[in-house]
């Protein structure tokens, strides 16, 4: 079996999360991603080369090298190999445009200047490969005022409206528990390189992706915008309520950091949440309607907290879904890892890493019927297919790859 | 590929069908048809739900409907109405993609399973809460809940609080864009093998646990799940300025650094110890009272410019007015209104720029309908 990518292959500069990320989805659908890491600069994702393994590796005695540990490349990065070139030598950057001539596509997040440093913007790798597809993840664009910016998902949150959306009713805005706007570009630059790749299958034709976090956060909060644009009004903060739909919110069940989400978006779920509860809801004048449950959406909130709160979470959930109302028990991320169901459609599935062991990991989050893909490889470990990636499409031998290794230029680990 | 116009575009004469009724389901169609697909909603006779769901402007428009409905044409048919069906599978026999939100057991009733069609060059794309396989294929799901499986919730928020679910309808976007993704992947397959189109299932529960994967891994490696955040963490999301929020988050010792002398703490500036990210978060309550005080004193687009000329990252919490306001967003031509409504609303632009087949709005929302005589008779031709 082989993913619907088979037969396409990027060689790519993408780093940290939103970089990393897209083209690891790339690999999981199949396409041969090398990314290239230099020693001096290694990804922020890795750490740094001195930090302490987690705690829960510190047993295995594979888990020797943190940078090959850190539970945040890992988790991002599954589905490609590695190789490591200084970009910074002459050897190293011929090394990559030769690489490049055997490139479908390529994709960086870089700050917007380091492409032009390195002399490769995309016009100079078209000199290299007329149809090659870039895409640029940067935090706000290669063209406009704020173009060398600084920003990362912490700081694009903010200043893309979604953090002004985030919050409790009344309170002030927040970021997400980690930084999402990185997620969103990955996706994003999933879709564009892809869609790019058709374009350039059927006509030969090759293109710039010029993504910028700020935008595609602003997009995935576009209804907002839209709101403004037809109301002149910013959308509060709404906590996790929604415009129309009563009851819709996170409820307290029986014990420690135990919550059940429940919400109705009609008349009959409403029936059925009351029908479970019998707490007399249906002969309240209060929630007759869903237009008077949202009016009432305080009382309705305490009533039904009142009676989740003794609760069994998962019991409830279950016995909420079965009369179908929407309802869930809130994961967190060690449940996640165990969760039945995304186990059972490979979804999540134990990952083993040469260093790291054994762990469950969220993996390519699409299905296909006919190209199903492959179970992906462990995110690589730096440096790792130096000698396999060199010697398959450039076909140099071990002797000249342990020539670029001595030299510094590739290689593995802190630099010496 | 152009379309009429000589514009490229990525998906011309693409032709979807879209008997979708989700925000996650339409965001998929509305993407295909802003890379340049022909998108044809087929809505039940009392109209999209998405129609009737706040918030809404005075009009009475709703605005779910203006974002997720726009750029494509609607024709009415009651799907349960045998006569109407029979025009929806003359449709879907002349489409090269179907999107769909419905349940398995929901599809097999109306008769619109994949198998039905016999056709093996079919795509059919669909995307539920918790997809087409599984313990969950018939359990309804919503932003809520997705917040709730896909562990987000669990670290939204603040730790003396409910967890939160992502905002709005980001876990809607984000699986719109992901199964666009993968419809386009199949559909490129698809253009290199002909014949073989196949079921794409995307969940968007599944979309949002991805995007948590980082969280999950770094949870099971320190054996400790991740938690929602203490309130008073002025380094990890947005704090108090003089004229609304503005986040500063120091990722690197020199940013602390920076931000601290510009902020005139030199003294914490200089204290090396605080360039470790660990060290700030275990002495957090020797520096915060000060660092909120020496805030409180800037405004937010002054404190952005001036960490900006220093080279460090930092955010002001912007309001869509705000937004509309930046030279930024405008000198990249970000806004845009429907081609063919050009004194209607006034739409953000697409997530990334494509240089040679950009992404286009070329129709309004339509109303509810709106194209039914036009289809019937494309479909009749």
């Amino acid at each position: 079996m082989s993913g619907p990518l088979s037969g396409t292959r990027g060689i790519v500069l993408t780093q940290a999360w939103a970089g990393s990320w897209c083209t690891s989805l790339l690999g999981q659908m199949g396409a041969d991603v090398v990314q290239i890491e230099v020693r001096k600069r290694p990804d922020s994702w890795r750490g740094d080369y001195a930090a302490p393994i987690p705690s829960q590796l510190r047993d295995r005695p594979s888990a020797v090298n943190p940078w090959n540990c850190n539970p945040l490349y890992n988790s991002v990065n599954l589905g490609k190999r590695c190789i490591t070139l200084d970009l910074g030598t002459e050897e190293g950057m011929a090394v990559f445009k030769r690489l490049l001539t055997f490139a479908d596509f390529c994709a960086e997040n870089f700050s917007p200047r380091v492409l032009g440093n390195f002399g490769i913007t995309y016009e100079q790798m078209c000199e290299i490969k007329p149809d090659i597809v870039l895409a640029s993840l940067s935090a706000y664009g290669h063209s406009g005022p704020w173009t060398n910016i600084p920003g990362i998902g912490g700081t694009i949150e903010p200043s893309s409206g979604m953090s002004g959306m985030l919050g409790y009713e009344g309170g002030p805005p927040l970021n997400s528990g980690q930084m999402f706007p990185d997620a969103i570009a990955a996706l994003n630059g999933v879709a564009g390189i892809v869609t790019a790749l058709r374009h350039r299958d059927l006509t030969g034709q090759g293109q710039y992706i010029d993504l910028s976090m700020m935008e595609s956060s602003l997009a995935s909060v576009g209804d907002a915008y839209l709101e403004y644009s037809m109301t002149g009004r910013q959308r509060p903060r709404l906590g996790n309520h929604h415009p129309s739909f009563a009851p819709h919110s996170i409820y307290p069940a029986n014990g420690d950091q135990q919550w059940v989400a429940i919400a109705c978006e009609d008349e009959s779920q409403w029936g059925a949440l009351a029908a479970t509860a019998g707490q007399g809801w249906a002969d309240d004048a209060r929630f007759s309607s869903m237009a008077s449950r949202k009016a009432n959406e305080a009382a309705l909130d305490e009533a039904i907290a009142a009676w989740t709160s003794g609760q069994d979470r998962d019991a409830l959930a279950s016995r909420l879904c079965a009369v179908g109302v929407i309802a869930a028990p809130v994961l967190d991320a060690l449940e996640l890892a165990e969760d039945a169901n995304l186990r059972a459609r490979e979804v999540i599935r134990d990952i083993d890493h040469p260093e790291a062991g054994v762990f469950p990991q969220v993996t390519l989050p699409m299905h296909f019927s006919r190209t199903k893909p492959a179970a992906p490889r462990p995110a690589p470990q730096q440096g790792q297919h130096n000698h396999e990636v060199l010697a398959e499409l450039l076909d140099m031998s071990a002797d000249e790859v342990d020539a670029l290794i001595r030299s510094g230029v590739s290689g593995g680990g802190p630099p010496d | 590929m152009s379309d009429d116009s000589g514009q490229p575009r990525a998906l011309a004469g693409v032709r979807v069908i879209d008997i979708s009724t989700t925000p996650a389901a339409a965001w998929t169609s509305r993407l295909l048809a802003d890379a340049g697909a022909d998108v044809i909603l087929i809505e039940s006779p009392e109209g999209h739900p998405l129609r009737r769901t706040g918030p809404f402007a005075d009009s009475g428009a709703s605005i779910p409907e203006a974002q997720f409905l726009a750029n494509k044409r609607s024709i009415t048919l009651d799907l349960e109405d045998a006569t109407s069906l029979e025009v929806a599978r003359k449709l879907i026999a002349g489409a090269d993609i179907l999107v769909s939100s419905f349940t398995p057991s929901r599809l097999d009733a109306l008769g619109l399973t994949y198998a039905s069609f016999g056709r093996s060059d079919l795509l059919m794309t669909h995307v539920t809460p918790h997809g087409m396989t599984g313990e969950l294929a018939e359990v309804p799901g919503n932003d809520l809940t997705v917040g709730a499986r896909s562990g987000w919730a669990s670290i939204n928020g603040t730790a003396d609080r409910e967890p939160l679910k992502p905002a709005a309808w980001t876990s809607s976007y984000c699986a719109g864009i992901a199964a666009y993704g993968a419809t386009v992947a199949a559909l490129r397959w698809r253009d290199a093998h002909p014949g073989e189109g196949q079921e794409v299932d995307v969940a968007v529960t599944e979309v949002m646990a991805a995007t948590f994967a980082p969280g999950m891994l770094r949870s099971l490696y320190t054996g400790k799940a991740q938690t929602r955040q203490s309130a008073d963490d002025q380094l990890a999301g947005p704090v108090p300025v003089a004229d609304g929020h503005f986040a500063l988050t120091l990722s690197r010792a020199h940013f602390w650094r920076d931000a601290m002398n510009l902020l005139g703490l030199e003294d914490l500036a200089e204290d090396e110890r605080y360039g470790a990210s660990w060290f700030r978060q275990a002495h957090r309550e020797e520096y915060s009272g000060r660092v909120a005080e020496a805030m409180s004193h800037w405004n937010k687009m002054d404190l952005f410019e001036e960490l900006a000329i220093r080279r460090v990252v930092a955010g002001p919490v912007l309001y869509m007015p705000e937004l509309r306001a930046t030279d930024h967003l405008e000198a990249r031509g970000y806004w845009r209104r429907a081609a063919d409504d050009p004194e209607g609303p006034e739409y953000p632009g697409p997530a990334y720029q494509m240089t040679a087949t950009p992404q286009t709005l070329d129709r309004h929302a339509p109303r509810t309908g709106e194209h039914s005589d036009e289809v019937r008779q494309e479909v009749q031709s």
